[in-house]
């Protein structure tokens, strides 16, 4: 297994006390294999992400619980020299806006060169790298400047330096949202391409499910800090196990469904400090009923063991992906 | 009828030596939604802010029921505001961050109306009910609310002085796939109820497919092919729209 985590526990520090934002979460990657994370703004997933390298600032936040197993090791018991080592060469990450991810006064070269934990051969890594990430233009230019480049550029380069030092493990925290829809599938695609001949175990994390969908072999989705469905994505695109599931599904726009209301999910993402008892989705679920609020659900079958959902209705309501009201 | 004509609308940059906006011609008529489609730098934002003059374009003309807006001198431009407004994209910088939502809403009626102080804060209720927010919205400031109730906001601001074309300019492009389903909904609720018309700008298809009657597709500074949503996306000619299509199947 690629990665591991179990019973994760955040908190971070509000107006003086601490706020759990994720609430005990499992995960798991498997060798080779892409695991998407969906959810929407503030459900905490990319805290999920920066937990597994704890790159959370100790000022804003901490760890409270829970195994980060990368391999044999786990993270949270590792001294300097081992973060050092599992941040510089075992985990890479590609964040959102690549733009604000490049230093703008130094070249694109440098940087990849910065990457690369070994310099000895860093011309031909290098070039070897931008040409498997279609930079094949820019190879040899080394005074080109990120503010050269357009925004899908730009985030191939982050994907070149995050893959050169060749981790077992890449997340992409949001990779492809400020981009265009054309540049995000190009961004998708390579990653995809890359996955398969590095065989790179890769965490995807989006709150666009169309994305995810494309990309991953297993999701997880995410809601209030803890995982409340989680299958395979054939499983869950043709029967999605959990109304919130449903609502994220019902939410992308469609050329067939044109002109309908979209049958979207009411209200926003609790605060972590409000949460409600039982149920965290139960105040915008379409299927609640008054049990859903006594106690949070634990994971429930779907459609065969890895296929789970957090939801107590499961057996007797029908989810039908896109719901046709 | 009619509502906007476009004709020949040219606009260069010449700093960069770029035509972004390269002799488009179009029209929209009354309650109808139109959709601008195209990849970043195609120079549909450009076109959009020409069209209101946020942009000064050079050549061409933009009638509105007649009247040569590029034309008009800049205080009855002014004026004209009122009925061409415009939603922008990025919530968290069309707000100022230190002005709380009340007085934000009740400056477009410092600068169209000549209302008292309680009328005006009366109709800035009302513009926050349009969008399914409260009174109780009125004392916060941009920083206090999320990105679905901000752009909510600058849809109450648009909406304020009963314009008759509101240019939307990728109005839902940063936000979460679930709140921007909510604004989608708002968008075409209010279209309908107040028989607008929409200039909907946006990279993608999907979005413009779901609400749009008619698409044009930009590319380039060019208008490469317009037609109805159901033409467009069941029988595409342009390479261009085809390449546009295969990103959203």
């Amino acid at each position: 297994m690629a990665l591991e985590i179990r019973g994760l526990r955040v908190s971070y520090n509000i107006e003086g006390r601490g706020i759990e934002v994720v609430r005990g979460l499992d995960l798991d990657i498997n060798k080779g294999e892409c695991v998407g994370l969906v959810g929407e703004s503030g459900c905490g997933k990319s805290t999920v992400g920066l937990a597994i390298t704890r790159l959370i600032p100790e000022r804003k936040g901490s760890i409270t619980a829970g195994n980060i197993l990368l391999g044999d090791k786990d993270v949270l018991t590792l001294g300097p020299d081992g973060l050092r080592d599992v941040r510089r060469s075992k985990v890479s990450y590609v964040f959102q806006d690549p733009f604000s991810s490049l230093n703008p006064v130094f070249t694109v070269y440098d940087q990849l060169k910065e990457a690369l934990p070994d310099k000895r051969n860093a011309d031909e890594i290098i070039s070897g790298t931008l040409e498997s990430v279609g930079l094949s233009g820019i190879i040899g230019n080394k005074k080109i400047y990120p503010h050269e480049l357009s925004g899908g550029m730009q985030q191939r380069v982050m994907i070149a330096m995050a893959i050169m030092p060749n981790p077992g493990l890449l997340i992409l925290d949001e990779p492809t949202t400020a981009l265009d829809v054309t540049v995000q599938n190009q961004i998708l695609d390579l990653v995809a391409r890359l996955k398969d001949e590095m065989k790179l175990s890769v965490l995807f994390i989006s709150h666009d499910l169309r994305t995810v969908f494309r990309i991953s072999d297993r999701v997880f989705v995410m809601y209030a800090g803890k995982i409340v469905e989680k299958g395979l994505k054939q499983n869950i695109s043709l029967k999605p196990g959990h109304p919130y599931t449903v609502g994220l599904m019902d939410s992308m726009p469609s050329f067939e469904r044109r002109k309908q209301k979209f049958n979207a999910i009411e209200g926003r993402a609790p605060l972590f400090s409000e949460l409600p008892k039982g149920c965290k989705f139960y105040p915008r679920c379409k299927f609640r009923v008054d049990d859903c609020a006594l106690r949070e659900p634990g994971m429930e079958i779907v459609s065969g063991e890895d296929h789970v959902s957090r939801c107590i209705r499961i057996k007797e309501i029908a989810l039908d992906g896109i719901s046709k009201s | 009828m009619e509502l906007v004509k476009v004709n020949n609308l040219r606009k260069v940059f010449p700093k960069h030596k770029v035509t972004a906006v390269d002799g488009v011609s179009f029209s929209v008529n009354e309650g109808e939604v139109v959709g601008l489609v195209g990849e970043s730098g195609c120079g549909k934002s450009t076109l959009g802010r020409s069209i209101i003059r946020l942009i000064h374009a050079e050549e061409g003309n933009v009638f509105y029921k007649g009247e040569d807006l590029l034309k008009l001198p800049r205080r009855k431009m002014r004026s004209m505001r009122r009925h061409l407004q415009m939603i922008f994209q990025d919530p968290y910088t069309s707000l100022d961050p230190r002005v709380r939502i009340g007085d934000i809403l009740e400056e477009v009626f410092i600068i169209h109306e000549n209302f008292s102080r309680g009328e005006r804060r009366r109709k800035a209720e009302e513009a926050l009910e349009t969008v399914g927010l409260g009174a109780s919205y009125l004392n916060r400031l941009p920083s206090d609310i999320s990105g679905g109730e901000r752009q909510r906001i600058g849809i109450a601001r648009a909406l304020a002085t009963d314009p008759e074309f509101i240019i939307c300019d990728e109005p839902v492009s940063s936000l979460d796939l679930s709140v921007q389903a909510q604004i989608l909904n708002l968008l075409t609720d209010i279209q309908k109820r107040k028989n607008l018309a929409y200039l909907f700008i946006s990279h993608d298809l999907g979005v413009i497919g779901a609400i749009c009657d008619r698409v044009m597709v930009m590319n380039a500074g060019r208008l490469v092919e317009t037609g109805t949503c159901e033409n467009i996306f069941k029988d595409p000619k342009h390479e261009y729209t085809k390449r546009l299509l295969d990103a959203v199947r």
